[in-house]
């Protein structure tokens, strides 16, 4: 008896389709409805930044970082910012640390916001999910707009600590934000979690395993919902994160609900670390006088921080001049796509979108 | 069956609209040539239920209470800017439709894609013509008009399948595959499950279906409650509503069937999936909730309004569903027609079949039913929970919170392996 | 059938169906060909409907427009360049003559037989056809039973791959 013969279909998901967060394409080889090659395609949305940013100074940088990831533009700022610091030797004030944090961690909760909405969204829950994380993200954004001035592109950070200190109305805006957003994270999670469909779609596709994970270096949930405890944040604290109090979330099979839950209990823990800065925040000066014209020493820098998607890296090499020799981003979304064909080959083309959106990609940073 | 409404035959007697249509068919007659009202008698028939009913039920209860609804379910507005609390926002969104330009893709199979709209539409028109809105208000009383519904309601799985194929799109064709293989495997467990309705109650006929609920004082979602289920389930994904909107996955396959249609060619697919929701809308609350009978209030209360109201209530369930579930995946759908809905049908079929002989060669009195509804009750939540764990769903067993460490380093090994959840999809 | 709207809805059926049926033959494309069947389909389902056998009319639509229909589409969709020109085929001449017979056979067998007529239509009710089935005429509709059931493990073991049986084997 012989197998009824089909032929392969090539379909292109992407770049113009509702799901791919941005431009970015699979170019996925089908067999009825199982995917037996995908490829990647991307570039659609390169600005060559990394080459721009030789001819502008050190600060005239900054703006630049925002739109790498668009949706995390504070830590975006904040890995730069570090990266100057590290190369030219530059203090920053305990304040200006803290305040770091605080804008850090809500930076990471309004991504988380956009990541668990999106991707519920790519497993079909018709909108209601995504519109719910959106408006809790509206609430950070408010108040990154009360301290920086800006909602998306923040531009805070400063080589050196911040632009502007904390407004007076900020702390208690703040705290009244934490305490709506506890409850919020368990509204979630009582609604997705135990929900049967959304756990029969996202329970074991994707699956990435511990080696798998390591070998194509992957960062952040991504990693952490395999089962790996890493996180910059503890491994090489930077603005003081060894004060705070927080746990790591890890997975358990490395799917894409992994990858969820792991997000949905960062969020919780970024609530705890907010909560502690905000307790602890000290006095002083928010920022370091550092001259306009930076001219760190000759050498080679590379600052990390835990970015919401991941590692986030900066690499800058100095010649002595005004602008940097070399400025090199290592993007997190970037390095965890490359294990986008090892998860979606063999699955579905559902599973492949499901898959999609638990890497939670960002296209600006992709290929910045 | 004695007609145990309170209406009179007056015209004017809102209570029995059918009065009304007939003093007009009487007064042409005495005007008109003979034959005229055997024309007339159908187009009031048509503009009685299409019209007046299902229309505007689709405009502003399809359309505008759908998009509000959800727009409230997703903490948003909803449309609020066209004419008093938005409510003229579908009159605005079909001119608009009506003003788009309807494009045809070069290659498509023009002909088969430009009738595929008109096969979509018209077996929805036909649908509604044995829904009785009341004791005498029904179109066509054919004895068999739940077979008549099940057979007209097949239609529309062509029509999408045609503009699937025509539209000469990977995406389509994706929709198109997808809609005629879901239509083939969830029609069995809904033909199945309205089977033990069917065995049950001994009749076809959607008014005899009514007169039953009437008579015995109960309604069939109590004595066939796995019946509703399996029909409540099927129907959704007969009708490409989520959780089983797996021919029109926005977040996969763009629009399915619809990808290439524009224009008031795609709004003719997007109106009447709103009527054959409304229309197995409709269907479910005659033969599951009593019809137009309400437990007496029918006497006071005109029927084609409890039917009505039934309906949207109906419809809400799919709204409801809509907005708050996520999607199933097409093996997923598959798998739980063959393997879940399936044997409980036939297990429920086999149930009613015994029960029914128990009835009928004892002869026993029919108050036996209120008994049987208990029984199958109990039997119904035995048998779904039953089959879901034998097919192996364990939901306790599934850990639904990440694990915490405090320390950084490599693997951390799960301490007990989690149950593999291949369970209920 | 008495009255003119009766006569007037048998030719407009007639000459739907017949039309359907020609264009079977006469489209090159697959997928036109299996629309113009189903719409015939649909055609004798309305003449069922004018001999008030309207469960058997029912019946028609949901089997052969509902199901069978259905499956031929996915046949369709099965087939390699579904889409392709069915012009040439070297079965044309054979295919002819066969027409050609089972035409004489049938116009033989029509104009040969006695049809009885009745003043009234018969009611033919759901329950009769279902009492006549399993009393009277039971053993062959037990017999299409087991047909369609070993027609549905025999497709089984045709789709089947050669993996899969060794796995079977195995098991």
């Amino acid at each position: 008896m012989s197998a009824i013969k089909s032929e392969p279909f090539v379909i292109n998901i992407g770049p113009q389709h509702p799901s791919t967060h941005g431009v970015f394409r699979i170019k996925a080889t089908v067999d009825g409805e199982r995917v037996i090659d995908a490829e990647m395609v991307m570039g659609y949305l390169h600005r060559s930044m990394e080459k721009l940013a030789e001819e502008r100074t050190y600060t005239q940088n900054i703006p630049f970082t925002d739109r790498t990831d668009y949706l995390s533009s504070m830590s975006n700022n904040l890995g730069y910012c570090l990266a100057v610091e590290q190369l030219a030797g530059i203090e920053t004030p305990s304040r200006g640390d803290a305040i770091r944090v605080i804008m850090a961690e809500l930076q990471r909760l309004a991504s988380h916001c956009m990541a668990v909405g999106a991707f519920t969204n790519d497993t079909g829950a018709w909108q209601t999910p995504v519109m719910w994380t959106f408006r809790e993200r509206e609430k950070i954004l408010d108040l990154f707009e009360m301290t920086s001035g800006a909602r998306l592109t923040c531009n805070y950070m400063r080589i050196g600590g911040v632009a502007f200190d904390l407004p007076k109305e900020f702390e208690p805006a703040c705290r009244k934000l934490l305490a709506q957003l506890n409850p919020f994270i368990d509204e979630m999670e009582g609604l997705l979690s135990g929900n049967e469909i959304f756990l029969a779609r996202t329970r074991g596709v994707g699956v990435l395993t511990p080696e798998m994970a390591t070998n194509a270096s992957l960062v952040g949930p991504m990693l952490r919902g395999s089962g790996i405890a890493w996180d910059i944040r503890k491994a090489e604290p930077y603005c003081g994160y060894e004060q705070y109090d927080f746990a790591i979330p890890i997975g358990y099979q490395g799917d894409s609900f992994d990858r969820f839950i792991v997000r949905l209990e960062e969020m919780r823990q970024s609530v705890h670390i907010v909560e502690q800065a905000l307790d602890g925040l000290p006095g002083g000066p928010h920022s370091t006088q550092v001259p306009l014209a930076l001219r760190p020493p000759k050498g080679e820098a590379y600052a990390r921080v835990e970015g919401p998607r991941g590692e986030l890296g900066y690499y800058l090499v100095s010649d002595e001049g005004p602008t940097p020799y070399r400025f090199h981003i290592r993007p997190p979304s970037f390095i965890n796509l490359s294990a986008l064909k090892q998860m979606t080959v063999g699955g579905t083309v559902a599973d492949a979108i499901v898959v999609l959106g638990s890497i939670d990609i960002v296209v600006g940073e992709v290929d910045r | 069956m004695a007609l145990t409404v309170l209406a009179t035959n007056n015209w004017y007697d809102l209570r029995d609209l059918s009065n009304l249509s007939r003093v007009i068919l009487e007064g042409v007659d005495r005007f008109a040539p003979h034959g005229i009202v055997y024309v007339l008698a159908p187009l009031i028939g048509f503009a009685a239920s299409f019209l007046i009913f299902v229309l505007p039920s689709q405009l502003f209860v399809g359309v505008y209470g759908e998009r509000k609804l959800i727009g409230r379910i997703q903490s948003r507005y909803g449309p609020n800017r066209v004419g008093p609390f938005g409510l003229l926002q579908p009159i605005a969104d079909a001119i608009k439709l009506m003003q788009k330009e309807a494009l045809t893709p070069w290659a498509a199979d023009v002909a088969v894609m430009w009738i595929a709209p008109i096969v979509f539409v018209a077996p929805c028109v036909l649908l509604f013509a044995v829904i009785p809105f009341g004791p005498r208000m029904v179109f066509a009383d054919i004895p068999t008009a739940l077979l008549y519904f099940l057979a007209v309601s097949s239609l529309p799985v062509l029509a999408a399948f045609m503009a699937g194929w025509s539209a000469n799109n990977k995406y389509s064709l994706f929709g198109a595959m997808r809609v005629v293989s879901m239509a083939v495997s969830y029609e069995v467990p809904l033909v199945l499950g309205l089977l033990g309705v069917v065995l049950f109650t001994g009749t076809l006929g959607l008014q005899d279906l009514i007169f039953w609920q009437k008579d015995n004082h109960i309604w069939l979602i109590a004595v066939q409650p796995v019946a509703f289920v399996l029909y409540f389930i099927g129907v959704s994904a007969e009708l490409n509503r989520t959780p089983t909107d797996i021919a029109e996955a926005e977040s996969e396959i763009v629009a399915g069937y619809l990808t290439e249609y524009s224009g008031m060619k795609w709004g003719l697919f997007y109106g009447m999936d709103i009527g054959y929701a409304l229309a197995a809308a409709a269907f479910g609350s005659t033969v599951f909730l009593g019809g137009w009978s309400m437990f007496g209030l029918d006497r006071w209360v005109p029927p084609w309004m409890i039917i009505v109201g039934k309906t949207h209530l109906f419809y809400f369930t799919f709204l409801w569903t809509r907005a708050t579930l996520p999607r199933l995946r097409i093996d997923q759908l598959m798998t739980f027609a063959w393997k879940f809905m399936l044997p409980v049908a036939l297990a429920n079929l086999f149930i009613v079949a015994t029960e029914r002989i128990i009835w009928t060669e004892n002869g026993l009195s029919d108050n036996i039913v209120y008994l049987y509804a208990v029984v199958n009750i109990v039997l119904a939540v035995a048998l779904l929970v039953g089959w879901s764990r034998f097919l192996g769903y364990r939901p306790e067993r599934t850990p639904s919170k990440a694990r915490l460490v405090y320390e950084v380093g490599g693997y951390v090994p799960v301490p007990v392996a989690p149950a593999k959840g291949e369970g209920r999809p | 059938m008495n009255g003119v709207g009766p006569t007037l809805a048998f030719y407009a059926l007639a000459g739907v169906t017949l039309i359907a049926g020609g264009g079977v033959m006469a489209s090159r494309n697959l997928l036109h060909a299996v629309l113009f069947l189903i719409l015939s389909f649909v055609g004798i389902a309305g003449f069922f409907a004018l001999l008030s056998a309207e469960f058997i009319a029912m019946a028609q639509v949901i089997i052969y427009v509902g199901a069978i229909s259905v499956l031929v589409l996915f046949a369709v969709l099965l087939t390699p360049r579904a889409g392709r020109n069915n012009g040439e085929t070297k079965m044309l001449a054979p295919a002819v003559l066969l027409a050609i017979s089972l035409a004489a056979v049938f116009i033989f067998v029509i104009t040969d037989t006695d049809w009885p007529t009745v003043a009234t239509s018969p009611s033919l009710t759901a329950s009769d056809l279902g009492e006549a089935l399993l009393t009277t005429w039971v053993l062959p509709f037990e017999l299409a039973s087991v047909l369609l059931t070993a027609a549905l493990v025999g497709a089984i073991m045709l789709v089947r791959t050669v993996e899969e049986e060794a796995e079977d084997a195995l098991a």
